[in-house]
């Protein structure tokens, strides 16, 4: 309700208001190694090293990469084989030969001629219980079961994708909660969809739990994809933050929300994922 | 003339004249005594040397050793005599050329009752009495009494009010009775301006860090599109800031909104505002007078940490009917009050509502927007109603009622049931929000005997807020169909019993005790959506996210405002309470000291140190007050709230009483305060676990504040400056290390005049400046990640972060502003109408209301935004006094 009411003067100001450049020198904290890895079992790792750049600086292409990068990925303190850098989609990756695999503890140091070298290391999650996942073409609801583990803290990011003509799961789809089974106002009241749900099991510990997804647009696809990911509190640390200060939008009317991250001396995350993926066709 | 006779007649001219020769002195000698602080006894022998005068007396009676300051430069005789005597009681008379004291048997007696308004009834709070031979007096306290013990030969009182011609009272034979001091109130209100003292001279009150606002200097302020407000009227007061611009909120030396005791004929009010905090909730019509104590706290007061508002609004006309209607920009508002029995029971009845949405809802329905069945509201309004009835000359009661809320409804039935664009087909809505305060009080008022006065009372407060929404719609596609009810819910509430005592035993004490239980009841949080529709949606969980706590508080409390020494003053007093919920026990004991020493020439200074407690916490999104904020109790991780203040200055009053003149410093520590850890503040968490969420530190604020004010003549007003530092620390947040409060402005000033041209005009302008507030900008930007493989679907989408590193790293722009406003009032036959206008902002300075860092796709550039809310703002008002 409280965060309502700050979107919704917000709102109202801004309708309101008017509004002015402030030409300001923004400090900056100098050039750091910027590493995002999602480690998921049974994949190799994706590792991609940035470079950070003051607050005020336009970026659309990404943000710069790091190409002289030394990249070192270790299994319970053992260095895995070289990473080696591919080109995927425009983008420059560093890729582990070894795949990824449960139960490990998994480590990515990074040094750049100029720069503070930076370290991260995080865990794995197991791999999310769902089941069941249906949809009726032309609604808005979709539903499937996920089973909680009892006694442990779990997190879960969901994703929806629909399937294009290609048959590819191509189209992320925007959805929440269904108000009533989330059995929240704000939410019906706000009236906004995400592309992604990022949870916790406060609400439903060691619980088996239909969950109800609503589109924001009618479902007209007919195969759909729901990707349910366990993440480690990490990961979820830096979703949730993440997802906080997008949705914030830079406003500062309250106190700016700090992005999670678990990389020392620099920026960025390296966090284990474990997604499942239920997909089905349309009714 | 025969020789005999000749000769008688020489004798007797001799023996007359001898002394006199002999002496070399009379009631009329100019004599210059300059000593500090000194027995008496050395006056007596400074001018036994000095002038010759045999001082004759006997030591075991008369007591001499009292020290005394003076400065008497060829000053009468006999008045000299008279100052220094007085106050012992001791008797001088010339016997040859003898000077005999002689100590007079210690009679005293006590004048009671009450200075009340001589048209209206209208007790006063706040009046003078004085007896200016012996330098004594005392102020009425908040129903109009005063008790005054002074010695018996007591010839008159001055009784004094600002806005009121002063009165003298003769006392004589006027013991044991219950007095009624009528005040005729000034035909015009040039010389009514903000008091920091209770009218009476500054330096002569013990207590600080206090001020008084009558109803006029409210009235006289510039208004915003067209209302007089309390709240902002005590935010033009060094020591005392708003918050964002436009957006009310009382930030009192350093300490937050939450902080703020505010009383209203006694009774707590938990949310003073309408319309997000931008006016107060009371009609500036019916308050009598506001005290602002930011500081050196009376024993009586407590359960805040930072200041207490205590508000007294008017009891209503005992023998006229009488009242006023006005219309501005935002509102309109009546205020009506009258006897229901003369001299016996009054009445009062005010209400004030918005009314622009009126307007818009006539044009929504014009224009159909909203169908048939639709409708429009988005209004404040509240309502006051009161009773006072006297039963005897010592008994009265008052019964008083508040009612005020904020509400919005957008109702929509559309006349054709056509699908949008994500394919639903809204067959209606309703959309209502409100919040607000319902406030009772009923207080008896008694005099037992001329020295002790009560009042008990009975107190109900309680604040709500509420959401509700129905949506009903189908899915023509797929006849899937919904009837969404929802709402939330969130109360917090307490009723309180409370006994006051006024005792006054001797003419050096006046002492105050009194106890009171207040029972807390905080039910927050309540919220609960359901589907009815033709597919019923089974929740995740249910009734999850409230609470219902009760929580009793009790406290006992004695204060003393005590005269030790000639120039020396007290207010000494013991704050003792405790709090009970859920099982646990708080108590504190907190005690509370003001000073005063009188230096020569009307200059007083003062000194203070006070605790203060406060058991409830106020969960706030970092310091921005919103109608949404919930109360809740301390717990076993969150202990209540403490702070230690220590204030000293200086204050003087001119000699004409035109000026006066403070300046105080002061230094306040806070513990336990609590605030949102990193990132929780926009989560929506379970509330039963607030207390994880919050984390818990400490804060100092130190300043100093000078204010000068011109009280008297054509021209009033006042100048104040404030310089002041309020930080905290929090072990979460900014490391750990102290960061600046986030409404920390370094310096202040405020200047207010209002001058009065002629009988019908009277213009005013305030101009306020303030340094930037502390801000908090990004030191770098990031790429983030969303997918674990660049393969994945939905990969690609740049996520850029903000990198924040500590909190508060900038300052906003400084703030200032210049409202000024002009009334035209006319008398006619039997109603009084006035014109006001005003401007807000006069030369349209763009404060700062928030900041962001925008993203301009257009220009592919990114930087830093100023939003401004509050640009010129002129309105016009139109009132009537009948």
């Amino acid at each position: 309700m409280r965060s309502f009411f700050v979107y919704g003067i917000l709102l109202l100001t801004l309708l309101s208001a008017c509004e002015e450049r402030v030409n300001i020198q923004l400090k900056y904290e100098g050039d750091k190694i910027v590493v995002n890895s999602l480690l998921q079992p049974d994949s190799v790792a994706y590792v991609r090293i940035t470079r950070s750049v003051p607050a005020n600086v336009y970026d659309e292409s990404g943000f710069a990469e790091i190409g002289n990068a030394q990249v070192t990925l270790l299994q319970n303190g053992i260095a895995l084989s070289a990473l080696q850098q591919q080109t995927i989609k425009g983008r420059t990756y560093f890729v582990s030969k070894e795949k990824i695999a449960n139960g490990n503890n998994y480590t990515i140091n990074v040094t750049a001629a100029g720069l503070t070298p930076v370290t991260a290391q995080d865990t794995l999650p197991p791999a999310p219980v769902v089941s069941d996942g249906a949809a009726r073409r032309g609604s808005t609801r979709i539903v499937f079961t996920l089973k909680d583990r009892p006694g442990a803290a779990d997190y879960y990011k969901v994703r929806v994708l629909a399937y294009g003509p290609g048959n590819q799961p191509d189209t992320v789809r925007n959805f929440r909660l269904d108000p009533a089974f989330n059995n929240n106002l704000i939410d019906v009241i706000a009236n906004t969809h995400y592309s992604s749900l990022i949870m916790d099991d406060t609400r439903f510990d060691g619980k088996t739990v239909n969950f109800v997804l609503e589109t924001e647009n009618p479902i007209n696809a007919t195969r759909l994809m729901v990707e349910i990911s366990s993440l480690t509190c990490s990961g979820f640390k830096y979703f949730r933050t993440v997802d906080v200060q997008i949705r914030n939008g830079g406003v500062l009317i309250t106190e700016p929300f700090t992005v999670y991250t678990n990389v020392h001396n620099g920026y960025g995350i390296v966090a284990g994922i474990n997604s499942q993926r239920l997909v089905f066709s349309t009714e | 003339m025969s020789l005999a006779g000749k000769l008688l007649t020489g004798i007797i001219c001799l023996f007359l004249c001898f002394p006199l020769k002999v002496s070399g002195w009379d009631w009329q000698t100019r004599v210059t005594v300059v000593v500090k602080d000194q027995p008496l006894r050395v006056v007596c022998e400074i001018l036994e040397k000095g002038y010759g005068i045999h001082f004759s007396y006997s030591r075991e009676l008369v007591d001499l050793s009292r020290k005394v300051t003076v400065t008497a430069y060829q000053q009468r005789l006999k008045s000299l005599l008279e100052e220094l005597f007085a106050p012992d009681d001791i008797r001088f008379t010339r016997v040859g050329d003898q000077l005999v004291l002689q100590q007079v048997k210690r009679t005293t007696r006590t004048i009671s009752g009450y200075v009340q308004d001589a048209v209206s009834g209208e007790k006063l709070p706040g009046a003078t009495i004085y007896a200016p031979i012996l330098k004594q007096g005392t102020t009425t306290n908040q129903y109009g009494f005063f008790s005054l013990t002074t010695v018996k030969d007591t010839n008159s009182l001055i009784i004094s009010y600002v806005g009121y011609e002063p009165a003298l009272l003769p006392v004589d034979g006027q013991a044991n009775r219950i007095l009624l001091v009528p005040l005729q109130p000034l035909a015009s209100l040039q010389e009514v301006v903000v008091s920091g003292t209770d009218k009476t001279r500054i330096q002569d009150q013990t207590q600080m860090s206090k001020v008084h606002l009558p109803l006029a200097a409210v009235q006289s302020m510039p208004k915003l599109l067209g209302e007089a407000d309390v709240m902002r009227t005590l935010q033009s007061m060094p020591g005392v800031g708003g918050g964002m611009d436009g957006a009310g909120g009382l930030h009192v030396r350093g300490g937050s909104p939450d902080q703020n005791l505010i009383l209203m004929d006694g009774t707590p009010v938990f949310n003073f505002s309408h319309f997000f905090g931008v006016y107060s909730l009371l009609n500036a019509e019916v308050v009598k007078s506001a005290d602002l104590y930011k500081g050196a706290f009376p024993a009586r007061f407590g359960g805040r940490l930072s200041s207490v508002v205590d508000i007294s609004l008017k009891d209503g006309d005992m023998r006229h009917y009488h009242g006023d209607v006005a219309i501005g920009m935002i509102s309109a508002k009546f205020n009506v009050e009258g006897p229901i029995v003369k001299d016996k029971t009054s009445f009062i009845v005010s209400a004030r509502r918005s009314y622009p949405d009126l307007l818009y809802n006539a044009t929504l329905k014009t224009d159909g927007e909203l169908g048939r069945g639709g409708a429009f509201y988005a209004y404040f309004y509240d309502v006051n109603a009161k009773i006072n009835h006297i039963f005897s000359p010592k008994d009265r009661i008052y019964l008083s009622l508040y009612k005020g809320e904020d509400n919005l409804l957008i109702k929509s039935v559309p006349d054709s049931i056509v699908p949008d664009a994500s394919g639903r087909a809204a067959e209606s809505s309703r959309f209502q929000l409100g919040w607000g305060n319902t406030i009772g009080g009923l207080r008896w008022n008694h005099i037992y005997n001329t020295r002790l006065f009560s009042n008990v009372s009975l107190n109900y407060s309680q604040y709500a807020f509420r959401t509700e929404y129905e949506f009903k719609y189908k899915m023509p596609a797929t006849g899937q169909a919904s009837d969404l009810y929802g709402k939330y819910f969130s109360r917090m509430k307490n009723i309180g019993l409370k006994a006051d005592f006024d005792f006054r035993p001797r003419p050096s004490h006046a002492v105050r005790f009194g106890g009171a239980v207040i029972a807390h009841y905080f039910r927050p949080g309540l919220m609960n959506l359901s589907d009815k529709g033709s597919t019923p949606v089974i929740p995740l969980d249910t009734a999850k996210n409230w609470l219902n706590i009760r929580g009793t508080e009790m406290l006992l409390y004695l204060e003393d405002d005590w005269r030790l020494r000639e120039n020396l003053y007290a207010n000494l007093g013991v704050h003792a309470s405790g709090f009970v919920v859920e099982g646990r026990f708080y108590q504190s004991l907190q005690p509370r000291l003001g000073l005063r020493y009188m230096l020569p020439r009307n200059w007083a200074v003062k000194a203070s140190y006070t605790h203060m407690n406060q058991y409830i916490h106020l969960l706030s999104s970092a310091g921005t007050s919103l109608p949404t904020d919930i109360w809740v109790p301390s717990t076993q991780r969150v202990a209540p709230m403490l702070s230690r203040q220590v204030a000293a200055g200086i204050a003087k009053t001119s000699t004409n009483n035109a000026f006066e003149f403070t300046l105080e410093g002061y230094y306040k520590t806070m513990y336990n305060m609590i605030e949102y850890s990193n990132n929780s503040a926009m989560i929506t968490q379970p509330l039963e676990r607030w207390d994880e969420n919050v984390v818990i530190g400490k804060g100092w604020s130190y300043g100093g504040e000078a204010m000068i004010k011109k009280q008297k003549g054509t021209t009033t007003g006042w100048i104040g400056y404030t310089l002041a530092w309020s930080t905290r620390q929090f072990p979460e947040i900014n490391n750990g290390r102290i960061f600046p409060y986030k409404y920390d402005h370094r310096h202040d000033v405020e200047i207010v005049l209002t001058q009065q041209i002629g009988k019908h005009w009277e213009a005013s302008a305030s101009w306020h400046y303030t340094t930037g507030a502390p801000l908090t900008l990004p030191v770098a930007s990031y790429h983030g990640v969303g997918t674990a493989s660049p393969w994945d679907p939905g990969s690609g989408v740049d996520v850029g972060i903000d990198r924040y590193d500590g909190r508060y790293n900038y300052r906003a722009a400084d703030v200032h502003r210049l409202d000024m406003g002009i009334t035209y009032s006319k008398q006619k036959k039997r109603w009084r109408k006035s014109w006001n206008l005003s401007v807000y902002n006069v030369y349209n300075q763009k404060n700062p209301f928030l900041y962001y860092m925008k993203r301009d796709e257009d220009e592919k550039q990114r930087y830093l935004s100023k939003v401004t809310v509050m640009p010129i703002l002129p309105s016009i008002t139109y009132s009537i006094k009948f």
